[in-house]
Formats: structure tokens, C-alpha cells, sequence
């Protein structure tokens, strides 16, 4: 909107005594909403519609190939002995660790009081969202026999009588990863309530007045309800924190429980967390970039936002750097040789390249944030985020595929080679994730309208108190 | 949440009261607490965002909620843990790495899982229930400016039904607050209208959507004469292996499958025991030295005669010196100079691993006992021996195998060579670590009935099913089984039975991998008692 205005100013400095505006422009609450509303009121702008070209088409290619290995089985992949767990977990892993910046940036941020989340907390929960969609497919699919995915849940089975295993870290998976899809949508459909009601109370016609009437409950802004409404919210943050430090916790289980070399550390869970914040917050910075250029957010989404990203980013990258280190310092400090070896053949085997790559783009390409330079040219931030995501699936390809290509058996060694459905499918679920998000641009308010008003008018707030002193 | 159930009879269709406007948060603040201080419960307060302070300054009680949140988590626990120990621990009981059935540790995540879920969705929903949504009729939505309630617009609102309510004189207080305006609003009494049609939809979407369940349950509950409608093939349609048909499984086409190459079976490993081999290896294996390469040797012994098409060639192989596959061009010769020349020669050759995959005669010759295959290229004996059996022609032709002809059709010039055959000295009786008990009989019985009946009959005449089923057909090319009442075979001693079934003959495979030794003892056995029942004299009455 009036970004030729805010451009000169800075407001990635805090400066002593007062704080910085998180919303710059000074706009009132009448232009945030429009701001916000606009987007999806609005006809789409060409970028969208290129958007939305690639992505359709990627996503019925995803579904197809879907299909065709329903219709053809698990052979169509390169899943091949001795590494039966290859892309489809490896895409799982990087989805699910994607998905963790958004319930992260709601919920922790939420209680540590960091009220610059409010402008990209929908935004990042959106993309959780999609991500654990994409996540869910990927097991979903890898069971061989998708349609009966459900016997993973302990259901009263009338022939068979029998129930899960629950000692297996693979149950608790289907449990974390449901879990956490199930409170994460709810959570950002919570979160969304006010903000459609502001949708309903613009629209136009009568259909969309309806259709946003419904979604929003029929909400009304009463203070009483808004009591409520952030009672349980700050609720839901509380049980999201440990929901998310769980989930990924979890999934490191299901690579750390079992015996395998290079898998069977104490060190995945934190060092899997780490990866997924560290991928999450990359995930979005590579949304938000485009996004707050496209639809003109820059008065929300400042540069003080990113750069707080940035500085995330670069404290989980070199967390994820010192996790790589240590897996090496135990593989020697162990003296156990075929830990030593599953290692040293990551770094100088066969795969050498992935884990490489991983290494280059995961710990070295987020250093450069130390520079202030980085944090605030939005282009540079933009490729190094790239890298990030690029580093983080080779980090889930290199975790899962070297230690399986060398396990305990040397006459079973063997080198995978991914099938063009593999690829077809990593691809197509980039396919699946873009079109729910230009969905979500579309459709819904991708900022948070109410929180952001909140945000600025404890600010005006303050500044009243400074004036007035207490009246009461 | 006792605060808020009036709002929800606010329906009473004549319901009303004032609303005042302001645009400024701090303004609104004040006319809050001039309401509550001015002594009416019956208000609200509505804003576009959660405005600090609201809640003291109109005296809105805090929320039950988070009991709910607590009731919920404990429920969520409990259900977990009392279902994975049910489960697990009562229900369906199994050993798995080593856990107990009740392991807690293994059962903490699931149950924290599923606390944080009861918890997230009892709080939403009981947020939602507590305020009263979804409720899509409210009286203050009569008014249009209220429309900026979500945008930028704060209104304080006092409802008719307060005790103390008096319009003028809350009119009037409002007004005192500063506001943009005050409305009177009353209750929308047109929209009951609309949600008809809407109902409607609604309902026969849920029945809609209840068809597929319905046919589901309809096509798994009543018995139908069709055949299963296939969503899902599963493992319907596979490439089942069939008798007599040829697999698409398997490169060669067969559906009996030999053993791995290069593997010997557990307790199968015997170089020169006649219990294994059904033979004395006497003046045979003079040459065997029980040195590193026997091994190999044996291996590559089996294959050329278990797994290859080689014991199916019957003539040919006997004189085994010529590997068929290797040099087909001149098989005449060889065998002559085999005997001297060629162990030297060979020797080497078969202690090379690599040369091991390949079916190659040549160890057999210089091992003679080991090797199923004839050995002794020199002796002409045709009737006797395993190999040389007058069926020659036929075996190439009965198999399926898309290169057995191949095979076959390089055969016949080595079998016109001189038809050398093997000198084997085969037991006479069963082994001594078998008797010729009822056990051992019906233990033939049974594995003869099982495995060899389909082909050869019951009574061993060679009328199988499987035969019969060729023959209905008119297979070209089907050859009949053996008789084992054919005169031939009655004369053999059942070491040379034991040794057919072990390794194989003409088109017949072998079952040394199939059947253990015992099996394969008591089914010689078996059909030497055969062959004598159908050929009783009358001295065997006197038993």
C-alpha cells in the first residue's frame, strides 16, 4: 500500500525507551483490514495464475501416480532391498519437519510474548497445515496397500479381533503425526474465526457473506467471547509446544529405536527438532518473500520480521551443524567400528555427494546470516533459504538411505536408484503443497487480521496510559 | 460461562436495546466501565480485536474453560493408558522385542498424544459451546454498522431485558460517553426464512453421503452369485504358478523351482555317505580326496543336475563328458579322451568360483561319485544306469521352458556318442539308519501321495491327474510318466529309486530339495512295496 512511504525507514532497530512499531506505515485499523481483505477480495495477480499453472498440473500428476501405484503396487518405486525405507519416508520426514515452523511461530512464540509473530503466524500455520498433508500421503502410500491404512488405528476389527502394537515407535508415529494434523488445523481454524467474520461483515454478495457467515460461526466480536477465545488459545499454545517438540521427537524414534548404525543415537531427538525448525522457518521464508512482495505486505510483514527469521534460522542451522559434528565425534568416541564406519562411509562412501550437499547448504549457506547484510537483502535471503530446504531433504535422504545401502550384512550392500515415480512424486507433492497455499491466498486471510490490531493497539494503548496516566 | 447464558435467550423476537459506536478504544474503555459502573450486567462489549482491559472495565467473570481443558487431558491419559493395556497386556497378547506386554515407557508417547488431543478439542470445542456458537442469528447484526465491528468500529451495547433497564436513561448515558452514534436496535424478525432451503440441502447431502456406506454394508452382509466386485485387487490377480502352465514368473518359464545354485541344504552336505547319495561310492571315488575344493565341487555338482536341464536330457548327459552348453559343435570326441586328459585339465576349472554358476559337467567328471550325472565316460551301459534311460527324446520336448528346446536340439548328436553309463553299486536296502517300519511306510505313503501321486497315480502306473489332464487336452507334447510297474524299474534297487527321486530323471525333477532324506528313503521305500503289490507271488503270502 504506502510502502514508497515506510521504504526509508528502518525498523530493524530497537531503540531504547520506546519500542519499534511491528506494523509500519502508520496505518490505522480500517487499512490493515483492507490491507489483508483485499487479497482475496480482489482478482488474483498473474503471478498467481502462473502459480496455480505449475502447480495444478503437478498435482494431478501426483495423483495419478497415486494412482498408478495403487493399481501397480510399491514395485513402481525404487524401494529395492537393502533400502526398503527410501524416498517416500525420506519426502515424509522433509514435509513433517516443514510443518513445524507454523504450530512453532503460534504457539512457542506465543508464550515467550514475541508479538512479531502475529503477522506471519497464519501464514506459517497455513503451510503446516499442507505440509503434514503432503507428510500424511507419503506413509500413507508407503503401507503397500493404502486403502487399508486404517488397520493402524485400534479399531474393533469384526474378523480379525486383533489391535496394534503399541510398544512400536511406528504406532506412535500414526498417533503424533495425527495428533498434531488434527490440533494444528484446529488451531489455525481457531485462529481464523475473527478474520472470516471480518470477511463476512465485507462482503458483497450475498453467497460469500453466507459462506463466510458459516465459516466463521456466526462470531461477533463480543468481549466476552473474545475472552474466551484467548483463554483457549493461549491453551492451545500451551499444549501445541509440547505437541510439536513431540511430533518430530517421534518421528526421530522411528529411526532411532531401531539397531542400525547411523540411526540408533540418543541424539536424533533434539537434532531432528532442530532440523524441523530449522527447515520450517526456511519453508516460510521462501513463501513470505514472494507473498509480502506480491500482495503488497510490507507494512506487515517488515524487514524486521524476516530478519528475526534469519536469526532463527542461522541458531537452528548451526544447532543441526553441531548435531552433524557430534555424530561424528560418538562414531569415533564409541570405538565401536561399525558406527565408526556407517559414518565415515556417509561422509566418503558411495554417497558422498548427498551428504555434502547436505552439509554445504544445512550448516555453511546459513552462516551468512551473521552478516546484517543477508538478513536485510531480501534476495540473498530468499536463495539461502532455497538452500535450506534443498539441504534439509538431502539431510532425511542421507539419514535414511546411506545407513540402510550399508547395513550389517556386507552381501546385501547395495546403492539406491530412485524411479522416475520417485521424483514424479517428490515433485508432485511440491504440486499439491503450492496449490493449497494459492488456495489459501485466495480464500482466506493469509495475516491475522485481529492479532495484528492487537499488537498495534497495545502500542496506542501504552501511549494513551502515557498521556492520561491511569484513570482508574 | 454462567455470564453468558443470556445472550442466548436474547431470541425472544422483541428484544432490543441501544448500541453505542466509537472509534477510538480508549473512549470505549470509558464507556465501559461508566455502564458497569452505572450497574448494568446485562451488556457487551464488541470489538474487532481482544481489547486490553475489557475485561475489568465492563466486569466480565473469568472462564470455567480451562477446567475443561484439565478434565479433558486426564481423560485423554486415562483412555490411553487403559487401552494400550488392555490391548496389548489382556486383549491380544504378543511377544515383540523383547517388551513386556505392559511396557509403560513404550506406552508414554501415545498417551501423551492423545491428552494433547482430548485437551486441543475439548478446549475449542468447549470455547465454542461456552459463547455460544456457532450461532448465526444475533440481534446486534440488525444494525449495518455493525458490520465494522470486525473492522476498526467499537460498540457498546446494553440489552433491554436488564432489570434496571430504562431506554431513555440508558439513551442518555451513552450518549454522555462520546460514541459516533447510538442506535436502538431491534431483533431481525425476517431471517427464519432463509435457512429452509438450506436445511433441506443439508439433509440430503447427509443422506447423500450416506449411500456409500449403505452399499458397502449392503455388499458385505448379503450373499450375492456373482463374483466379488474388485476395488482393490489386492493379491486377487496374481501370477499364480500352475501345473503344467507356463509362468511369467520366472525367466525360464517353469513353475518348480530348483535349488538356489551354489547352496547346499541344511544336513545335506555329504561327499561319500551312501544314506545321502543311494549309492556305495566305492572304487568310484577312489579319486576323492577329501581336500577344500570338494565343496565347490558338490556345488557345482547339484546344480548341474538339480537345477539345470541337464538331468533332463537323459541319454546326453550320462556320458556327461561333453558339456552340452559348451562346446556342442564336437561331442564325439571328447569322450574319449576324457577319462585321461581331461580331470588335469578341468581340475582347476571347477575350483574357479565364478565357473560355478555355470551348469558344467566337468566336475562331475572328475568327482565321478559326487556327481549325479554319469561320471566314467568309458563304460557303455546303457539299460542300467540312471541316465540312459530309452526315453531320450522325449524330455526336451516336455518341457515348458522356453530353452529347454534350445537344449534339446544340441542334444541329439552327443547322444549318438557312445552312451556311457555310470557303474553305481546302489544300495540294495534301506540305508541303516532307516527301518523298514510301518512308521517309514507311512511316512512314503504320505510324501508319495503328496508330492508324487499328482503326476504318477496312486498306485504309481503313471496316471496322474496331472497326466490325465495333458492327455484330455491333447498336449502335443506331453509325454507320460513313468509307470514305476514297468519292468525296468522293478529291477532297480531302491538306491537307484532313492537316487531318481533325489536328483531327478528325464523330464522329472529332482526332489532332493523338496523332500529330507528320511522322505526320500521311505518313499523308495514306498514304491518298492508298490511295485511288489501289484506284482505278488504268492510266496509273499506267507507273511
Amino acid at each position: 500500500m504506502s510502502s514508497v512511504l515506510t521504504s526509508g525507514i528502518d525498523n530493524t532497530y530497537d531503540t531504547p525507551g520506546r519500542r519499534t512499531p511491528l506494523v509500519t506505515g502508520g496505518h490505522n485499523y480500517s487499512a490493515v483490514t483492507r490491507m489483508v481483505s483485499r487479497i482475496s477480495e480482489e482478482a488474483q495477480p498473474t503471478v498467481w495464475w502462473i502459480a496455480m499453472g505449475i502447480a495444478v498440473p503437478l498435482l494431478i500428476m501426483f495423483v495419478s501416480l497415486i494412482g498408478h501405484l495403487f493399481l501397480t503396487g510399491v514395485g513402481v518405486w525404487g524401494n529395492m532391498s537393502p533400502v526398503f525405507w527410501a524416498w517416500p519416508i525420506v519426502n515424509f520426514v522433509f514435509w513433517v519437519g516443514i510443518g513445524h515452523a507454523g504450530t512453532l511461530i503460534s504457539a512457542i512464540l506465543f508464550l515467550f510474548r514475541q508479538n512479531w509473530r502475529t503477522s506471519i503466524n497464519r501464514a506459517a500455520e497455513a503451510m503446516t497445515i499442507f505440509a503434514v498433508v503432503c507428510a500424511g500421503t507419503f506413509p500413507g502410500i508407503h503401507v503397500g496397500r493404502a486403502w487399508l491404512a486404517f488397520w493402524l488405528t485400534p479399531y474393533p476389527s469384526l474378523n480379525l479381533w486383533m489391535w496394534p502394537q503399541f510398544r512400536s515407535p511406528l504406532l506412535w508415529d500414526v498417533f503424533a503425526v495425527g495428533t498434531y494434523a488434527s490440533v494444528s488445523l484446529v488451531f489455525w481454524y481457531m485462529g481464523m474465526i475473527p478474520d472470516l467474520a471480518t470477511f463476512r461483515d465485507r462482503s458483497k454478495t450475498k453467497w460469500r457473506r453466507m459462506i463466510y457467515g458459516i465459516l466463521c460461526l456466526g462470531w461477533s466480536g463480543s468481549s466476552r467471547h473474545w475472552m474466551r477465545y484467548e483463554k483457549a488459545y493461549a491453551i492451545l499454545a500451551a499444549l501445541a509446544t509440547p505437541l510439536v517438540l513431540s511430533v518430530h521427537t517421534v518421528v526421530s524414534f522411528d529411526f532411532a529405536v531401531s539397531q542400525l548404525p547411523g540411526w540408533h543415537t540418543t541424539i536424533f531427538p533434539p537434532y531432528f527438532v532442530a532440523g524441523a525448525i530449522f527447515s520450517g522457518f526456511g519453508m516460510v521464508l521462501t513463501l513470505l518473500i514472494p507473498v509480502r512482495a506480491i500482495y503488497n505486505l510490507k507494512d506487515l510483514i517488515t524487514p524486521r520480521h524476516l530478519e528475526n527469521m534469519c536469526k532463527i534460522i542461522l541458531a537452528t542451522g548451526s544447532m543441526v551443524g553441531l548435531a552433524y559434528i557430534t555424530e561424528f565425534y560418538m562414531a569415533w568416541y564409541s570405538q565401536n567400528p561399525n558406527e565408526y564406519f556407517t559414518f565415515v562411509n556417509r561422509a566418503f562412501g558411495p554417497y558422498w555427494w548427498a551428504y555434502w550437499i547436505m552439509f554445504t547448504c544445512n550448516v555453511i549457506s546459513p552462516q551468512v546470516f551473521w552478516f546484517r547484510i543477508f538478513r536485510q537483502n531480501v534476495i540473498l535471503m530468499w536463495i539461502v533459504t532455497i538452500f535450506v530446504n534443498i539441504g534439509m531433504w538431502f539431510e532425511r535422504f542421507v539419514i535414511t538411505v546411506t545407513s540402510l545401502s550399508r547395513d550389517f550384512l556386507p552381501s546385501s550392500w547395495g546403492y539406491f536408484q530412485p524411479t522416475w515415480v520417485d521424483i514424479g512424486m517428490l515433485v508432485g507433492s511440491f504440486g499439491l503443497f503450492t496449490t493449497l497455499f494459492c488456495l489459501f491466498c485466495k480464500y482466506l486471510p493469509i495475516v491475522a487480521i485481529s492479532e495484528v490490531k492487537g499488537v498495534m493497539s497495545q502500542h496506542a494503548h501504552d501511549e494513551h496510559r502515557h498521556e492520561h496516566g491511569h484513570s482508574h | 460461562m454462567s455470564d453468558h447464558k443470556p445472550e442466548k435467550k436474547v431470541k425472544p423476537p422483541q428484544a432490543f436495546g441501544w448500541m453505542a459506536e466509537y472509534d477510538d478504544e480508549n473512549k470505549f474503555l470509558d464507556a465501559a466501565r461508566k455502564v458497569r459502573d452505572s450497574g448494568y450486567t446485562r451488556t457487551d462489549a464488541f470489538a474487532p480485536f481482544p481489547v486490553h482491559g475489557i475485561d475489568e472495565a465492563l466486569g466480565i467473570k473469568p472462564t470455567v474453560l480451562p477446567w475443561f481443558t484439565l478434565i479433558a487431558g486426564a481423560c485423554g491419559t486415562t483412555t490411553a493408558l487403559v487401552m494400550e493395556c488392555w490391548m496389548n497386556g489382556y486383549s491380544y497378547p504378543y511377544i515383540i522385542s523383547g517388551k513386556p506386554f505392559i511396557s509403560l515407557p513404550a506406552f508414554i508417547p501415545v498417551a501423551f498424544e492423545l491428552t494433547v488431543l482430548f485437551a486441543a478439542f475439548t478446549t475449542v470445542f468447549a470455547m465454542l459451546g461456552l459463547n455460544g456458537l456457532p450461532k448465526f442469528s444475533n440481534p446486534v447484526f440488525s444494525n449495518p454498522k455493525f458490520d465494522r465491528a470486525t473492522d476498526d468500529r467499537f460498540f457498546i451495547w446494553v440489552d433491554s431485558r436488564d432489570k434496571y433497564f430504562n431506554s431513555d436513561k440508558v439513551k442518555a448515558l451513552l450518549e454522555g460517553t462520546s460514541p459516533l452514534a447510538v442506535d436502538e436496535v431491534r431483533e431481525d424478525d425476517t431471517s427464519t426464512d432463509v435457512p429452509k432451503a438450506l436445511y433441506f440441502g443439508i439433509l440430503t447431502l447427509i443422506l447423500a453421503s450416506l449411500i456409500p456406506a449403505v452399499l458397502v454394508w449392503n455388499m458385505r452382509s448379503v450373499r450375492s452369485d456373482k463374483s466379488r466386485w474388485h476395488v482393490f485387487f489386492d493379491m486377487d490377480f496374481m501370477p499364480y504358478r500352475k501345473a503344467q502352465k507356463q509362468t511369467t514368473i520366472f525367466a525360464d518359464g517353469r513353475t518348480q523351482r530348483p535349488p538356489v545354485p551354489g547352496t547346499v541344504p541344511r544336513g545335506g552336505y555329504a561327499i561319500d555317505d551312501p544314506m545321502y547319495l543311494g549309492y556305495t561310492p566305492d572304487a568310484n571315488t577312489a579319486m576323492i580326496t577329501p581336500d577344500s575344493s570338494s565343496v565347490v565341487k558338490l556345488v557345482s555338482a547339484q546344480e548341474g543336475a538339480a537345477q539345470e536341464p541337464k538331468p533332463q536330457e537323459p541319454a546326453p548327459t550320462t556320458q556327461e563328458p561333453t558339456p552340452p552348453a559348451q562346446e556342442p559343435e564336437k561331442p564325439a570326441e571328447k569322450p574319449a579322451q576324457e577319462p585321461t586328459a581331461e580331470p588335469a585339465k578341468q581340475e582347476p576349472a571347477t575350483t574357479e568360483p565364478a565357473k560355478q554358476e555355470e551348469p558344467k559337467p566337468e566336475p562331475a567328471k572328475t568327482e565321478p561319485a559326487k556327481t549325479e550325472v554319469a561320471q566314467e565316460p568309458a563304460k557303455p551301459e546303457p539299460p542300467k544306469s540312471v541316465p540312459a534311460t530309452p526315453i531320450t527324446p522325449a524330455p526336451a520336448a516336455q518341457v515348458p521352458a522356453a530353452q529347454a528346446p534350445a537344449a534339446a536340439a544340441q542334444q541329439p548328436p552327443v547322444a549318438a556318442a557312445t552312451p556311457a553309463v555310470p557303474d553305481r553299486k546302489y544300495l540294495e536296502k534301506l540305508p541303516e539308519q532307516f527301518q523298514a517300519n510301518d512308521e517309514m511306510f507311512a511316512l512314503g505313503r504320505k510324501k508319495f501321495e503328496q508330492v508324487c501321486s499328482a503326476c504318477h497315480g496312486f498306485a504309481g502306473y503313471g496316471n496322474g491327474l496331472v497326466s490325465k489332464r495333458a492327455e484330455a487336452l491333447q498336449s502335443s507334447y506331453w509325454l507320460q510318466p513313468t509307470s514305476v510297474h514297468d519292468e525296468r524299474l522293478q529291477k532297480q534297487p531302491i538306491g537307484q529309486v532313492y537316487y531318481t527321486i533325489t536328483n531327478g530323471k528325464g523330464k522329472m525333477a529332482g526332489y532332493g530339495s523338496t523332500l529330507n532324506v528320511k522322505e526320500r528313503w521311505a518313499v523308495a521305500l514306498y514304491v518298492k512295496s508298490l511295485q511288489r503289490s501289484q506284482n505278488a507271488q504268492a510266496t509273499d503270502l506267507s507273511n
